[in-house]
């Protein structure tokens, strides 16, 4: 029920902002580096190694990195 | 990914030319390609040379009929929807009323009221009479000009000659009128300034940055050919019903998909002063306006 | 005769301008959204941790990441990780006297690469990842495809992704054993707004074979394991400050146990000169494994059932302060550092009930990179 909750939360946090989806010449702000999500892969492929080697699961960012021996 | 920039001379004004590459040679070809283009436009629709088609149109006011080729026609029937919508302040038939206002004469001198009266039948381009393939001024002294068209024009066809060439990454900069292509080669969009309208030694030169990427930008302003008399400016922006100079903006900015809309939105809110936000609101572009006092207004105003 | 024009509507002039010759709209000639400049970049990590007070492990991560258009619809990329650790391994609670604490030394090296296709309205990707350690080897391939909408404001994605493993201990431990994971991934990305972009991806992995650690005492994990993580993230710009906020969710549900809230926040402050300085916060929450047991060691060990004290499967609270400091410079090249301080500790597991008797766990890296694109 709580993880419920958190999802409509977020949701609802989306909701907040308006919705307008912008025309081709309207994107400036997206062309910037830090408005994409997948910029620096290098990054986080290190912090989700990281991660994934000092706690009990890792995943939601992608697929395919293959195994190691350290989790 | 190398950058070639080429500046240039037309128009009576500078221009410049900025594109991102892999070819460096095939880049060259596409800005010669869209030099030749802008210079070209500016032969055919020049006020100020006689062997221009707005040249022939001018001459045959009052007479027949003057054949035009499919460019003219759809610039014409451009104008024309820029009259409708700026309701009549926007008008290609307003040129004429340069010979009573000269901005180059020192000192400064206001003209007459009865010039300004005798010019104003000239003025209507509801009288203008349009065809597919010809147009008529029926009046003698009548004359067109695509005075806040033409060169917005030449810019979008000059980025689309430059894209056509697989161009992705370009600015087309004629005169402060700006067309980009993607934006720059390491993914960051264009950066442009718009120009202060009251620059002075304690102010910035720009009063506001701009992003752009596959967008375009035209500034209209207050300061580009003006006048002041008793602290009072008269700019060259002239509200065709009345003969006189429209006094509200110091400048208008306007962010759009095309030059050619940049441009004239930004022109016809100059003309409709207070009515300029309710206009800009229904086009769908962003606009940056600097008011009288100073102040910075518009979608793009922080 | 004049016909009179009646235009009204939003984008009236729009359309009147589209009828000029030789005017349109930007990127109407250019369906590619393949990327078309090459990126090298060069990473440093140094990593260390702590627990107890006592200097734990230690990882020197130097790597290597490139992406080179070959056509105007082709794209590769690949990277290689090399991990050079040094140090004792993680101790599975606080009995420091007689607890594993021996040196290891072990090395890791890592590549994938991945050939991607772009069409009008889609991509498919084709890649492969293959990590050798001393004891553990890895071999994954991955396909995926992506496609947008015309306006490109939603992207949808969709992947797979197969591995098998193989660890083989020294010690006998693991003897030739294997493991086999699937995953696969369901996403959308949405520009909802000029100045905000919102992605939310499911993952899916359904895994078998050898899990448990060969290295911990007593430690025998189930032979299958489910994970579903539920990830969703959102960049907000704004425009007067030049700041972005970054900010991510996850939910996740693990056949182990360890079910996790993740939630970290990051502003991206844009300064002059190409500067631009990130400070990042991580909050992480997990339950223990349901086959996990705290000291002593052994206690609820029942036999042929499974047991681990390993404190990465107990129930915490991690938190990770960060920040990135990076520079833009002529030509395309860009340097940054990232400092980040990490904790672990079960007081911080959210609603309590933290695992008890467990050391909290210090770790703290320092990542300096270097890119430039061409």
């Amino acid at each position: 029920m709580r993880r419920l909750s958190i999802a409509l939360a977020a949701a609802l946090l989306c909701g907040c902002a308006a919705y307008a989806p912008p025309q081709a010449w309207e994107k400036q702000y997206l062309a910037r580096p830090e408005m994409q999500f997948d910029y620096d892969r290098l990054d986080a492929k290190n912090v989700q190694h990281v991660y994934v080697s000092k706690e009990g699961a890792g995943g939601g960012y992608g697929v395919g990195g293959g195994g190691c021996g350290c989790n | 990914m190398p950058r070639v920039r080429v500046s240039f001379r037309a128009m009576a004004a500078e221009h410049e030319i900025v594109v991102d590459h892999d070819d460096e040679r095939g880049a060259r070809e596409a800005i010669d390609a869209a030099i030749a283009d802008v210079r070209r436009i500016e032969a055919k629709f020049s006020r100020y040379r006689d062997d221009s088609v707005t040249g022939a149109i001018a001459r045959a006011a009052g007479g027949a009929p003057v054949a035009i080729d499919d460019e003219t026609a759809a610039l014409l029937a451009y104008a024309a929807t820029c009259h409708a919508l700026s309701e009549g302040a926007f008008d290609a038939t307003s040129g004429v009323l340069r010979r009573a206002w000269d901005f180059r004469a020192q000192p400064p001198r206001l003209p007459d009221r009865s010039a300004i009266a005798a010019l104003l039948p000239l003025v209507d381009w509801t009288a203008v009479e349009r065809t597919p393939t010809t147009v008529r001024l029926p009046r003698p002294g009548m004359q067109l000009d695509f005075g806040g068209i033409g060169k917005e024009y030449a810019a979008d066809r000059a980025a689309g000659l430059i894209a056509a060439r697989g161009v992705r990454h370009a600015l087309v900069n004629l005169g402060g009128d700006m067309r980009a292509i993607g934006g720059q080669a390491d993914g960051t969009p264009w950066r442009i300034g718009i120009r202060h309208p009251r620059p002075g030694p304690d102010r910035p030169a720009a009063i506001a940055w701009v992003e752009l990427a596959d967008a375009a930008l035209a500034t209209s302003g207050d300061y580009e050919r003006c006048f002041e008399i008793d602290g009072v400016r008269y700019s060259h922006i002239l509200d065709a019903r009345t003969g006189w100079p429209v006094r509200h903006w110091q400048s208008v900015s306007v962010l759009a998909p095309l030059a050619v809309v940049a441009g004239s939105c930004a022109t016809i809110a100059m003309l409709l002063c207070e009515r300029a936000p309710a206009f800009l609101a229904g086009q769908a572009v962003a606009w940056l306006g600097v008011d009288g006092a100073g102040v910075l207004r518009g979608t793009l105003a922080p | 005769m004049a016909a009179t024009e009646r235009v009204a509507g939003p984008g009236a002039l729009v359309a009147a301008a589209l009828a000029l010759p030789g005017v349109a709209l930007s990127p109407a000639a250019q369906a590619q959204s393949a990327p078309d400049a090459a990126f090298v970049q060069f990473k440093y990590l140094d990593y260390r941790d702590w627990q107890g007070g006592g200097r734990r492990m230690r990882v020197d991560s130097p790597g290597f990441y490139a992406v080179k258009p070959l056509s105007d619809s082709l794209v590769v990329e690949g990277s290689l990780v090399y991990d050079g650790m040094s140090g004792a391994s993680p101790l599975y609670f606080n009995a420091l006297s007689g607890a594993s604490g021996e040196g290891v030394r072990d090395y890791r090296t890592a590549g994938d690469a991945k050939v991607t296709k772009y069409f009008e309205r889609f991509a498919v990707g084709v890649g492969g990842a293959y990590s050798h350690e001393r004891d553990y080897i890895s071999r994954a391939g991955t396909v995926e495809v992506r496609a947008w909408t015309q306006d490109r404001n939603r992207t949808y994605a969709f992947a797979f992704s197969g591995a098998a493993d193989r660890i083989h201990t020294e010690s006998g431990a693991a003897d030739r054993e294997s493991k086999y994971v699937l995953d696969f991934l369901a996403g959308v990305t949405q520009v909802v707004n000029p100045t905000l972009i919102v992605q939310s991806n499911v993952t899916y992995s359904r895994g078998h074979g050898y899990f448990t650690d060969p290295y911990k005492l007593l430690d025998r994990r189930p032979d299958h394991r489910r994970v579903l993580a539920w990830l969703t993230r959102a960049n907000q710009h704004f425009p007067d400050s030049g700041g972005t906020l970054k900010a991510a969710y996850r939910y996740l549900d693990d056949s182990f146990g360890a079910d996790s809230h993740m939630l970290e926040a990051a502003w991206h402050q844009s300064l002059p000169q190409g500067w631009s300085v990130t400070p990042s916060l991580r909050y992480l929450s997990q339950k223990a494994a349901w086959f996990f047991y705290g000291p002593p060691v052994g206690s609820g060990l029942r036999p042929g059932q499974p047991y681990t004290a390993d404190a990465r499967l107990s129930a915490f609270g991690a938190l990770t302060p960060g920040i990135l400091v990076a520079k833009q410079l002529d030509d395309g090249w860009v340097v940054d550092l990232k400092v980040e301080y990490y904790q672990q500790k079960s007081s911080w597991k959210l609603g309590g009930e933290g695992s008890e008797g467990i050391l909290p766990l210090s770790a703290r890296w320092i990542q300096l990179g270097v890119g430039r694109s061409f």
